[in-house]
């Protein structure tokens, strides 16, 4: 066949490098509304639910039992279950409707009966539901800070520029997991060096997670997975109990924690019980809502290229972020990792949450080149502060980041380089050199500082745990080393855990170091005018640019 | 360029711990050289096993074969076959090429260097990988294989991977203990 030029064009745009497939209902990969998934139903005596989505108490898995027992409000769900879908559906999109109204119902129905509701709704209704249903009124960021080296003062220059940007929370993770303690302690340090702090945390296994925000290294949790069938969940050695319990150990130490699951999980992890992602979505955020935690990081997260691939991807995530706002959760709603090519498609996805706001709209917008990602790049990175801050300006959005001159920025980075050379110091770690300082200062990725000697810091990394290092070391190190000002935040933060004020709904520390969450900042949308309004001051502060023509030049 | 390796496994019954402390077990997932011949980018796995007892053999150690069935897990058959290694460290390898360096006393989560981005990996890495795995085992703390990190892996090859762990997953027997195995590499000619 003669070939047709344009679609020789169009064959080598970047959509068309992205993996696409059909849906596959026998193996879970369908978005929403699989033929195999259970039509709601709800059967209670004696104050017990004995049936539940068409299965029969005694036919329960442990997911089954645990939110047929904690996650699913009894005493309203028989009236709750007789509401029709399309009637929910209805209520969410129209603005006469409180939010306490539609949580209330969310709570009382079952997973099945909440993804039916789903289903009626289009993108801009779920986006519409999405503006009312979020927990916080004012809109907010987390970032990842990574890199590929584990360098741990570019990670705290890294993460004080990100504060400086505007994000409330940063996460980061370790290349080689056994750097783990020297990226929290960077994270803590960066983070503590602009305003009063920002909330941190360190991605791991499970129980160095938990060490390592026991000993005060890192200031929330978040890394806590969840699945939607057993065989998933099970195999990573955990039951719905022993994940309600970690969630207990971090809140008995006042740490903030979500839980992580995401559509496309369990068809990554081969085991789907042929239900569509979104269903198996809906039972972990009732396991998770049932785990008494106070939020979600969902959206697909890491997963996303699975939802991503098939129709209706976008939809469903979307979904899934609107049902953990609907069970009353903080919603930390992805665009997190990158799963496409295209600026188009990561845009538009991106916009899903963007317009209506999240409580965080990226759960992992990439403080770093995406070279430096170690959660394998995402949606968005440094190089992109340019488009988003112009989307924000176009659109009349407030995104959650702001724009930042370049002399605060390399100001920024130096004192948190020269902080973390302080604690080094101090508490005898391998030494950072004046030239490493100056190299993070004016850096864009690892590829620009000079390597540091991997098996030291390792070793010195592991001696630190086993010596009992904690945040309370820090802080005095900081103090210490004449970093008074990074060691009065530090030691804010550690104290907020002990007033538990940010244990709860959606809780993030402001610029005056004061807590901001659901219950003193409730978003309270009911149509125009109401809810979070983009006050005159912020808008100064998002609209701003400097290359920009004014009347005055000419 | 090296010839590709077409792999053989030969099943010598059930594996136990050792007290082999030169051995370094490089652990196979289910489907290993079973329904899945080549990583997600088409590296034969006979060449991946070549590479990997090469590193391994370059320090000193014996690499032993063992195949799990119990899960298609990586961290879950990686820490078990840390386990029955005379020197408490393991190579775990899923069919599409993921690769983990675990070792027993770790938390089955936890790791001391993982390799999770398969389309990135050539025989370069999978011996460097082997060579650090015999360099724990000795007790060293080596400099980790440098991380290779690319975005847009994710892009192209999630989809591929998750279908690939499904075929994976199909072949998981909870009840089949490991199995000892010994593996034959022939060359295969190309076809041009």
């Amino acid at each position: 066949m003669r070939r047709s030029k344009r679609f020789e064009v169009l064959e080598n745009r970047p959509v068309n490098l992205d993996g696409f497939s059909e849906e596959w209902a026998e193996v879970g990969l369908i978005a929403m509304e699989s033929p195999y998934d259970p039509l709601p139903s709800i059967e209670i005596r004696n104050g017990v639910i004995v049936e539940m989505d068409g299965k029969r108490r005694e036919e329960f898995d442990s997911i089954d039992l645990f939110i047929a027992t904690y996650g699913i409000h009894i005493p309203a769900a028989e009236e709750s279950m007789k509401m029709k879908e399309l009637e929910i559906a209805r209520m969410l999109v129209d603005v006469n409707v409180p939010k306490e109204e539609l949580i209330r119902i969310a709570c009382s129905i079952t997973p099945a009966k909440l993804v039916r509701v789903m289903s009626y709704l289009n993108v801009v209704e779920i986006m519409m539901a999405q503006m009312k249903m979020r927990a916080r009124k004012t809109p907010a960021n987390q970032a990842h800070v990574t890199n590929l080296a584990d360098n741990p003062v570019l990670m705290a220059a890294d993460t004080a520029e990100a504060v400086l940007r505007g994000f409330v929370e940063l996460e980061t993770t370790a290349a080689v997991s056994r750097y783990a303690p020297f990226n929290a302690m960077a994270l803590l340090v960066g983070s503590a060096v602009v305003n009063r702090g920002v909330l941190s945390q360190c991605s791991l296994e499970e129980a160095t997670e938990l060490k390592l925000g026991l000993r005060g290294l890192t200031t929330y949790a978040e890394t806590v997975s969840v699945y939607g069938t057993e065989a998933v969940l099970t195999d990573g050695d955990d039951t719905p109990w022993s994940k309600g319990f970690l969630a207990a150990a971090y809140a008995s130490r006042g740490i903030k924690t979500r839980f992580t699951s995401g559509t496309g999980s369990e068809v990554l992890m081969g085991n789907t019980e042929k239900k569509s992602m979104l269903y198996l979505e809906a039972r972990c955020m009732y396991l998770t809502k049932a785990c008494g935690v106070q939020g979600t990081q969902n959206g697909s997260v890491s997963c996303i290229g699975v939802p991503g691939a098939v129709p209706g991807g976008f939809r469903a995530i979307a979904a899934e972020n609107l049902m953990a706002s609907m069970l009353g959760m903080e919603v930390a709603s992805g665009n997190d990792q990158t799963f496409t090519h295209s600026d188009i498609r990561r845009t538009s996805k991106l916009f899903m949450q963007l317009l209506p706001g999240t409580d965080f709209i990226t759960s992992g917008y990439s403080a770093t080149p995406n070279l430096d990602d170690i959660f394998a790049g995402s949606n968005t990175d440094c190089d992109d502060y340019d488009d988003w801050y112009v989307l924000q300006r176009d659109i009349h959005v407030d995104g959650g980041i702001q724009p930042v001159r370049q002399e605060e920025v390399i100001q920024t980075r130096h004192r948190a380089a020269k902080a973390m050379q302080g604690i080094f110091e101090n508490l005898g770690l391998p030494e950072i050199s004046d030239e490493e300082i100056e190299a993070a200062t004016y850096a864009y990725s690892s590829y620009d500082m000079p390597p540091r000697n991997i098996v030291e810091d390792i070793k010195a990394a592991e001696k630190f745990m086993e010596s009992g290092g904690s945040g309370i070391n820090v802080v005095k190190a900081l103090y210490d080393s004449g970093h008074h000002e990074e060691a009065e935040n530090l030691l804010g933060l550690l104290k907020q855990r002990v007033a538990g004020d940010y244990l709860q709904v959606a809780a993030i520390i402001d610029r005056e170091g004061r807590v901001k969450s659901a219950l003193n900042d409730e978003n309270n949308y009911c149509g125009p005018e109401t809810g979070y309004v983009i006050s005159e001051e912020r808008w100064q502060e998002l609209s701003s640019r400097e290359n920009v023509m004014s009347p005055r030049d000419f | 360029m090296a010839k590709k390796l077409e792999l053989i496994l030969i099943e010598k019954g059930e594996a136990k711990r050792s007290g082999e402390a030169n051995e370094i077990v490089v652990a196979l997932s289910p489907s290993f050289g079973v329904q899945q011949k080549e990583t997600i980018i088409g590296m034969p796995l006979g060449n991946v096993l070549r590479e990997l007892a090469a590193g391994i053999e370059e320090e000193g150690f014996l690499p032993r074969f063992v195949k799990y069935y119990h899960s298609s897990d990586l961290s879950s058959f990686a820490n078990e076959a840390a386990k029955i290694s005379g020197s408490g460290i393991s190579v775990g390898i899923q069919s599409k090429g993921t690769c983990m360096i675990h070792q027993r006393d770790l938390e089955q989560l936890d790791n001391l260097e993982i390799f999770p981005q398969a389309p990135l990996y050539d025989g370069n890495v999978y011996r460097q990988i082997g060579k650090n795995a015999s360099k724990y085992g000795k007790g060293e703390i080596p400099n980790p294989v440098p991380t290779l990190n690319d975005q847009y892996a994710l892009a192209k090859y999630q989809i591929k991977a998750a279908l690939l762990h499904i075929k994976e997953t199909e072949l998981v027997d909870p009840h089949h203990p490991p199995m000892e195995m010994e593996v034959v590499l022939k060359e295969v000619e190309e076809d041009e």
